[in-house]
């Protein structure tokens, strides 16, 4: 416990360095303060692909393996991916209303996609609840993990694939179309953020394995004896 | 007996199934085609100048209804004829296969009519030699969304809430095929090039194929 507690402090210190980056690089002459939305919606919709990656990676590291960890690292992915998604999206409105006049913009592929590839992963979510049984229940997320990717592709490409209000990355191969203090501020907020999904994975994998402990002493022993105590169960 | 005669095997039986019971032509397509008046109707639209709207309709009636036509299928699978199927050595591809060339093939039958009914009910101005390209989207787009709603129906089988739940899975996976299906026509409007949609089409299916087939192991086991 004492690790994920040593990595939210680092989060929250690398966030705290990135909130004054942001508030201390340039701004756009059009976009005006808006300019700062980019610290929040780049790094919370990178770890939204980070995050669901990472539930395809688990899912079929568990179908091949059979381990319950690759289960527990899928399922806390999706769903710290479909928070931070959420943050994305409701950023991405924010500053499409202030930047296009309006929140949603059927025009915008990207964002339309974006949003779709969250009811993904809600829809990945309610099939774990809806399964009682451990290993059916990690055995069929672990096959809608391994297909659910196939959307992260189709939202990344979609700027491409349709005519759409949302630009193309500014980060390409011959160089970034941003100034600099604006870039490095971003990457460090993404870098920030990173930590913030590793803390959080750790945080969230650390409760998984504490259920799953106390639901396999449950079904073992019953009510003959009692359930273990959180101190009891070893440490992250 | 191969996989690919196995597949056959069970797609043939699947179909005979759909024959005697006949939901698909007898209750969800004049249910479709209701959808396609009510649309019209709610969106306020003269019938006859809702042309425009005729083949996006289309599509969103014909996905979301296929939908239902293709996890039918899987619904229909009870835990003894699993067992049986099992017992006799059946290949859990095969199944996969199978379902899914079933459901494709019904899916076909029930678009090409529900397409029909839209040029009745819509009167849209298409673009010239649609037929072609149509027809290749339409077959792309019914392949996928059987292959995807056999997976969604064998992950949800057996559970209280499957119904919405299948659904709920599809429908967000379903985009690509929607993306690909409805901008076929666009794309022949503007006169550009349909390659890139039926690229997405095709790799969607190839995509749900390969993981359906090399799934279906686990497929089958976790469905017990």
């Amino acid at each position: 416990m004492k690790r994920v507690q040593l990595l939210l402090l680092l989060a929250v210190l690398a966030l705290g360095y990135g909130g004054y980056l942001a508030f201390n690089s340039p701004l756009d002459v059009l976009q005006g303060e808006y300019t700062r939305m980019i610290n929040i919606h780049v790094p919370t919709l990178w770890l939204a692909f980070l995050a669901f990656g990472v539930t395809a990676l688990g899912s079929v590291l568990y179908l091949i393996l059979k381990k319950e960890r690759w289960d527990r690292l899928a399922a806390s992915s999706a769903e710290i991916g479909v928070l931070f998604a959420v943050v994305g999206v409701f950023t991405g409105m924010v500053w499409g209303q202030a930047v296009w006049g309006q929140a949603w913009d059927w025009g915008d592929a990207r964002l339309a996609t974006t949003a779709v590839m969250v009811f993904v992963y809600v829809a990945y979510l309610v099939l774990r609840q809806s399964i009682e049984d451990p290993q059916k229940r990690a055995k069929r997320s672990a096959i809608l993990g391994t297909v659910a990717v196939i959307q992260v592709p189709l939202v990344y490409f979609s700027v491409y694939l349709v005519r759409t209000l949302h630009q193309t990355p500014s980060i390409r191969p011959d160089g970034a179309t941003m100034p600099t203090e604006l870039l490095v501020s971003m990457l460090v907020n993404v870098a920030a953020f990173t930590l913030l999904y590793v803390a959080l994975m750790a945080a969230r994998m650390h409760v998984a394995r504490v259920e799953a402990a106390a639901k396999f002493s449950e079904q073992i022993a019953g009510d003959t004896v009692s359930p273990p105590r959180l101190s009891e169960i070893q440490d992250v | 007996m191969s996989l690919w005669r196995q597949s056959l095997e069970i797609a043939r039986i699947d179909l005979v199934v759909e024959r005697r019971i006949g939901d698909t032509f007898r209750i969800i397509l004049p249910f479709a085609v209701i959808a396609l008046m009510i649309f019209s109707l709610a969106f306020g639209f003269d019938i006859t100048s809702s042309g425009d709207a005729g083949p996006g309709v289309f599509w969103a009636i014909a996905i979301l209804f296929g939908m239902q036509i293709a996890l039918r299928s899987s619904a229909l699978e009870t835990e003894s004829r699993r067992d049986l199927t099992t017992l006799l050595g059946l290949d859990p591809a095969a199944r996969f296969l199978g379902r899914s060339i079933s459901a494709a093939i019904l899916l076909a039958g029930f678009t090409l009519v529900l397409f029909v009914a839209m040029l009745l009910l819509y009167s849209p101005e298409l673009p010239g030699a649609w037929a072609g390209p149509l027809a290749l989207a339409l077959i792309l787009t019914t392949i996928g969304l059987a292959l995807l709603s056999t997976l969604a129906g064998e992950v949800t089988s057996g559970l209280r809430n499957r119904t919405a739940l299948a659904s709920l899975i599809v429908a967000p996976l379903v985009i690509p095929l929607v993306v690909g299906a409805s901008q076929v026509l666009e794309a022949m409007e503007r006169s550009s090039g349909i390659l890139l949609w039926v690229l997405l089409l095709t790799t969607t299916d190839l995509v749900l194929l390969v993981a359906g087939v090399g799934l279906s192991r686990p497929l089958e086991e976790a469905a017990r």
